[in-house]
């Protein structure tokens, strides 16, 4: 057993260690060792973070650089690109505007387009409608707030797959001119009440209106009966007027005189314009 | 004062819940607000009716008030009879109608009065444009019974018609006759479209369910399913597959709150089929006839939740959806 120590376990680790500590003498201090380690991993470090803010330096640079020339106009002095800019605004609130005064606008929705009617009579701002309509062959219209009375169906019919500027230019004549007839309805309904004898009558287009009225509330003078039929669903004007009595008595000349007056009048002006005028008269 | 007419009054007035009761006398504006308000609540229901049938007594209330107070009575309390919905056409060319309501009301009285002797017609008007009218049926030997009466709901320049028919079902022709005559229209035909539930038929018929236009103002906001879980360590098994469901039946059903109809039917007439070859209802050439109807207190709002909650797969079938756009409840599904 003795014999074979010199070459077993034991004598391997006795030669490691030996090994090791000649080593440790030979490259002087282990502290000294280990701060050098310290210091270069410190310098890596630094080195790394030096490299990284130059790379994403050197990314931004190429980004800026990549900006089309178009847009940079360095040779422009300040005082120009002031006017530019204001001669763009100019147009772009005038086109709004232009916009505006059609009545119509329209805002992209998943499927399709969703469009508003925003209607108007001589200067006062009415109802608004929307109509969905879903982008596919064939285009159909998904849901729309339009009353029930308006003959949507037949327009869509005539020019929805067809001719689709004719289609919303039709809609928004029939939604502007009912918007317009049930306006003036209302006015006279609400406005001058006084002069009428009895409850305006009226159906859901407004497109037959009937009512008596006296141009003296106050006196006993023949009344006279109005009825307006609007035949032509995008007009605000009737195109036909009918005054007549419904009593026994004569009427006399002047007020067959009033009546040919009356007549013309409601043929041509806004029904509360007229109204309107009656009072001036008086 | 007729013991017909005032045993009508009774009976009306038992039918109305006693809470509506004032609120149905004063649309009436018969009786007025000072005896309307001597009247005493606290009583029994039939004590109630009798001291109105009293009151009206004193008034000399006739047939023609009575009827009002029975319009009036369905026109706000929900009746459980049920109302089928009618499409007028035009003829061509006639399409601009000058609708006037006297000569409407005038024209259905002549034309019905004209064929059938013995009916008692009365009209109200609503403000949603609509007209009421109420016929009570009688024959050429007995005066009209008050008790079997049919409502018709029109909305005057639009195309549709509600029906609510009582069991005498023989004067439906002249009803409808009467209805295009005075509406100048040219044919009338039934829809596949009825219901307990007038407002819910109107809503699908005029297409006033989806009526939320303030998407139009403000872009639709991405909704995220609800996570009552605030612990991020829990995470939901099938997130993709619950989205997916969500986004599916939204197309589908849409955002807005399902007009109610309490069925729907279908009527099948197709082939059976199978994949063995045996069996006594295999390779049967005629079709094989069948009833399915679903029902439900608010069908359509249930047929929403049936794919969010697991029940069915979504998508829905399309003859499950499609009914309020193509506003039909009744099918009929043949071979193709």
């Amino acid at each position: 057993m003795a014999a074979s120590q010199k070459h077993g376990v034991l004598y391997q680790l006795e030669r490691l260690e030996a090994h090791d500590q000649r080593s440790a003498r030979q490259q002087g201090g282990h502290q000294g060792q280990q701060g050098e380690e310290t210091k270069l991993e410190a310098k890596i470090l630094k080195l790394r973070k030096l490299r990284d803010e130059l790379r994403t330096k050197v990314k931004l640079h190429e980004a800026r650089a990549r900006i089309p020339i178009a847009n940079l106009e360095p040779y422009e002095s300040l005082k120009n690109s002031e006017e530019n800019l204001e001669m763009k605004l100019e147009k772009a609130k005038a086109f709004f505007q232009a916009f505006h005064l059609t009545g119509l606008s329209g805002k992209v929705t998943t499927k399709g387009v969703c469009i508003c009617f925003n209607t108007a009579f001589e200067g006062n701002i009415l109802d608004s409608y929307y109509v969905d309509v879903i982008i596919k062959k064939p285009l159909t219209i998904h849901r729309h707030s339009v009353p029930v009375f308006i003959p949507l169906e037949q327009i869509a019919a005539k020019y929805l797959e067809t001719n689709f500027q004719h289609f919303m230019y039709s809609l928004s004549e029939h939604l502007n001119a009912y918007s317009g007839r049930k306006y003036q309805a209302d006015q006279l309904q609400c406005g001058f009440s006084a002069f009428l004898a009895r409850p305006l009558q009226r159906n859901p287009l407004c497109t037959l209106l009937s009512f008596t009225y006296t141009m003296d509330p106050s006196e006993e003078s023949f009344p006279f009966c109005a009825r307006l039929v609007y035949e032509d669903l995008t007009t605000t004007l009737p195109t036909s007027v009918t005054i007549t009595y419904q009593g026994t008595a004569a009427t006399p000349a002047s007020w067959e005189d009033q009546r040919a007056v009356h007549e013309t009048l409601f043929y041509k002006n806004a029904l509360h314009k007229v109204f309107e005028s009656f009072l001036k008269v008086k | 004062m007729d013991e017909i007419v005032a045993e009508f009054i009774r009976r009306t007035i038992l039918k109305i819940p006693l809470a509506e009761v004032v609120k149905i006398l004063r649309i009436w504006n018969f009786l007025p607000e000072s005896q309307l308000k001597t009247l005493n609540l606290r009583q029994s229901k039939e004590s109630v009716s009798q001291e109105v049938v009293e009151l009206c007594k004193k008034k000399h209330a006739s047939m023609k008030e009575a009827a009002i107070l029975d319009i009036i009575y369905h026109q706000t309390c929900q009746i459980k009879k049920i109302w089928i919905v009618y499409k007028m056409t035009k003829a061509p060319g006639e399409e601009v109608d000058l609708f006037d309501m006297e000569e409407f009301k005038d024209s259905f009285k002549k034309v019905l009065q004209r064929t059938l002797k013995n009916v008692h017609i009365s009209f109200r008007e609503s403000e949603d444009n609509a007209v009421w009218i109420r016929v009570a049926w009688g024959t050429p030997y007995m005066k009209p019974n008050q008790y079997k009466t049919t409502y018709v709901v029109y909305h005057s320049q639009t195309p549709f018609v509600f029906i609510c028919h009582c069991r005498i079902k023989k004067y439906i022709p002249e009803l409808c006759q009467a209805l295009m005559t005075a509406g100048s229209y040219h044919e009338i035909r039934q829809m596949e479209l009825r219901s307990l539930y007038l407002d819910s038929l109107k809503a699908i018929v005029f297409k006033q369910y989806n009526q939320d236009f303030q998407t139009y103002c403000t872009p639709l906001e991405e909704r995220n399913l609800e996570t009552e879980i605030v612990d991020p360590r829990i995470i939901h098994e099938n997130m993709k597959e619950k989205e997916r469901i969500q986004r599916v039946t939204r197309e589908a059903f849409g955002d807005y709150v399902q007009p109610r109809i309490e069925f729907a039917q279908y009527k099948l007439e197709t082939k059976f089929k199978t994949d063995s070859k045996n069996g006594i209802l295999a390779e049967r050439e005629e079709p094989f006839r069948c009833l399915v109807k679903f029902s439900s207190p608010h069908l359509l709002e249930a047929l929403k939740s049936l794919a969010p909650a697991g029940i069915a797969d979504a998508p829905l079938s399309p003859l499950l959806t499609c009914i309020p756009h193509k506003a039909m409840n009744y099918f009929t599904i043949r071979e193709k």
